[in-house]
């Protein structure tokens, strides 16, 4: 159970997520504002009375004190104001319905990342200089230089262009979501090709941190008192070793976040990131003002929640 | 070893084994180098890519610009080595070109990164106190922004410029060498010669220019190293996403996303650039891995 102290902090942690969400946005709402040109100026066929009532109606016509200030409050009430392209659309529930899809991609790949990174560097560690951990530490290169998009590109070369021409179009992966959510098997092509370059890093974090815990005393004496190799790997080395790898839990998510901007466009994907790109494409500023909010509120909570992890593997660490 | 216990950093082993043996610090590391086959070989591809973007810059065997120089989507063949993309461009002389892009973005945002960190570095590990507050205080910040996004919005808000884009990835990549170099610089003011030099009256900006640097420039370099293909990585991420170096410039990222949607009738556009780019990763990562060993060989993991 948390204590009175850990709400407090909880508390005080939220504040700042909140601050800095408020921070970022604002610096992104400036700078954008500086920017020539808005999304109706391209529409040329737009007649200058229609013209005014927009811009009127997107308080475009006041000083930008003044928007910022009608921007300030509206994100403290959560209104991320109307889509400049769609006119009308609110962008709030929108980019919730999206964050939800991205989270779900997110945590595949986060679950996946993980997984596969600690496994690899487990293996790796125990069995060294063996021809598995050779073998673990050249995957592990070979993920940390490929660009994400490279790999998205050949899975789908592989699942929805080979394996279609090879199984007669019986089994083939499609590319872009008909309904809001996706199933397993459409979610989890993405979560690999958006987790395997993070994989790497984690695995070459994990291999090196238990080499440095395999060979503390306290292994070798719980390996002394007759314990299996397998519990004093699992319950003595890699709860130590977990330590350098949930550092890294929080550029893991920023890494995943950015990530989804390219795999979501790739694999058509309606999240966070699809949008994102689109709303700068088409330059409709107020979308992409909101994306960055999430994307600030995310990575605070996800460093949040960084900081509790620790608390729980390493009962030294406090508030 | 002459240090007291505790000061060791890995660096003594370098300088210890350095007595005994009567080379430079350099001498040693290439020698070391040389006997890493894999940094080698990235070594001798990092090389090709060079000559390559020297080359493409007089010479390459179709005009980049012109379309319709073969048939469009033609796959690899004799007269076009590599392809023609969907406008019937020769993909072997934009690929030629294109390195000259990813090699000036790696290379030229390092330049500003090694410049801006190290300065920032130095003082705040050198002068500590407040001003390494707030230093520290403004990397942490950086660290917490989703880099490759702000890079993002800076070039919408900057332009399309190859120098724009450089600039873009190096404020927000430029926190890595800034801390190791604080780092280095704490750990190095600490040593005698240090107090030696500050002893005998050395103003502060000569003995962070001669003494300090100097003995830090080795993880410099190999961080620089590192730093190269993650700016390429940058580059080929925005171009990929339509918001790089404008068309028709070759990048790499840029290519790549022009073939995308052709993945089935003509693969070999996207995967060209795309294996020409992890080659060049790769080339670096391993390079930047072999420099680390030679440099210090203590930290071989």
């Amino acid at each position: 159970m948390l204590s009175r102290r850990a709400l407090i902090y909880l508390g005080e942690r939220l504040v700042l997520v909140a601050f800095t969400a408020v921070a970022v946005s604002s610096i992104v709402f400036l700078g954008v504002h500086q920017l020539p040109g808005n999304a109706f100026l391209s529409d040329r066929r737009i007649d200058p009375v229609a013209l005014q009532a927009i811009m009127h109606h997107y308080h475009l016509d006041l000083s930008l004190f003044d928007q910022y200030k009608l921007f300030v409050s509206g994100i403290l009430r959560g209104d991320l104001g109307e889509s400049l392209v769609n006119r009308g659309i609110p962008i709030t529930p929108l980019l919730l319905r999206e964050a939800t899809v991205s989270l779900e991609v997110g945590a595949a790949a986060l679950i996946f990342t993980i997984g596969l990174g600690m496994v690899l560097g487990v293996i790796a560690a125990i069995k060294q200089n063996s021809w598995i951990d050779y073998l673990a530490t050249a995957t592990s290169v070979v993920g940390y230089s490929m660009p994400n998009f490279v790999i998205a590109t050949v899975l789908v070369l592989i699942f929805a262009v080979y394996l279609y021409n090879w199984s007669g179009g019986a089994i083939y992966y499609e590319i872009g979501w008909n309904g809001t959510y996706g199933t397993l098997g459409q979610i989890s092509i993405p979560a690999f090709a958006l987790g395997f370059p993070y994989a790497s890093i984690v695995a070459r974090l994990t291999r090196a941190s238990m080499l440095e815990v395999l060979r503390q005393d306290y292994i070798r004496t719980a390996k002394a008192k007759g314990l299996s190799d397998r519990i004093v790997i699992i319950r003595h080395a890699l709860r130590n070793a977990l330590i350098p790898v949930v550092t890294i839990l929080g550029p893991l998510t920023i890494g995943i976040i950015t990530g989804s901007v390219v795999i979501e466009n790739v694999f058509g994907i309606p999240g966070l990131g699809k949008e994102f790109v689109q709303s700068i494409l088409s330059r409709d500023y107020n979308i992409v003002i909101g994306v960055f909010t999430f994307y600030a509120l995310a990575i605070g909570l996800a460093n949040l929640l960084v900081d509790f992890l620790y608390t729980a593997i390493d009962p030294r660490i406090r508030y | 070893m002459a240090t007291a216990p505790g000061v060791a950093t890995p660096e003594e082993y370098v300088g210890d084994t350095l007595a005994r043996e009567q080379t430079s610090l350099w001498a040693d590391a290439w020698r070391r180098l040389r006997r890493n086959r894999l940094a080698l070989v990235s070594t001798f591809i990092l090389l090709l890519l060079v000559v390559v973007a020297i080359v493409s810059a007089f010479w390459t065997p179709f005009p980049i610009w012109r379309q319709s120089v073969g048939p469009t989507y033609d796959p690899p063949s004799l007269h076009h080595l590599l392809g023609t993309d969907q406008r019937g461009r020769d993909i072997f002389s934009r690929l030629m070109v294109g390195a000259q892009v990813s090699l000036q973005v790696g290379v030229g945002t390092q330049i500003i990164v090694a410049a801006l960190g190290i300065t920032v570095g130095l003082l705040a590990g050198y002068f500590r106190g407040w001003l390494d507050g707030i230093i520290s205080t403004i990397i942490n910040i950086f660290y917490g922004i989703p880099d490759l996004l702000v890079a993002l919005i800076l070039v919408l808000l900057l332009g399309r410029g190859l120098d724009k884009i450089i600039f873009a990835i190096a404020v927000t990549r430029w926190m890595d060498m800034a801390r190791l170099v604080r780092g280095q610089t704490f750990a190095l003011r600490e040593r005698e010669f240090v107090e030696a030099a500050r002893a005998s009256g050395t103003r502060p900006n000569k003995i962070l220019s001669r003494h300090i640097l100097p003995n830090a420039l080795g993880p410099i370099i190999v961080q620089a190293t590192f730093g190269v293909p993650q700016a390429i990585l940058f580059e080929a991420f925005l171009s990929f996403l339509g918001l790089g170096v404008q068309p028709p410039t070759p990048s790499w990222g840029a290519m790549a996303a022009d073939g995308f949607h052709a993945l089935r009738i003509a693969p070999h556009i996207v995967l060209v650039p795309a294996i020409a780019l992890s080659l060049t990763l790769m080339a670096f990562n391993f390079l930047g891995d072999g420099l680390r060993d030679a440099l210090d060989p203590r930290q071989k993991r």
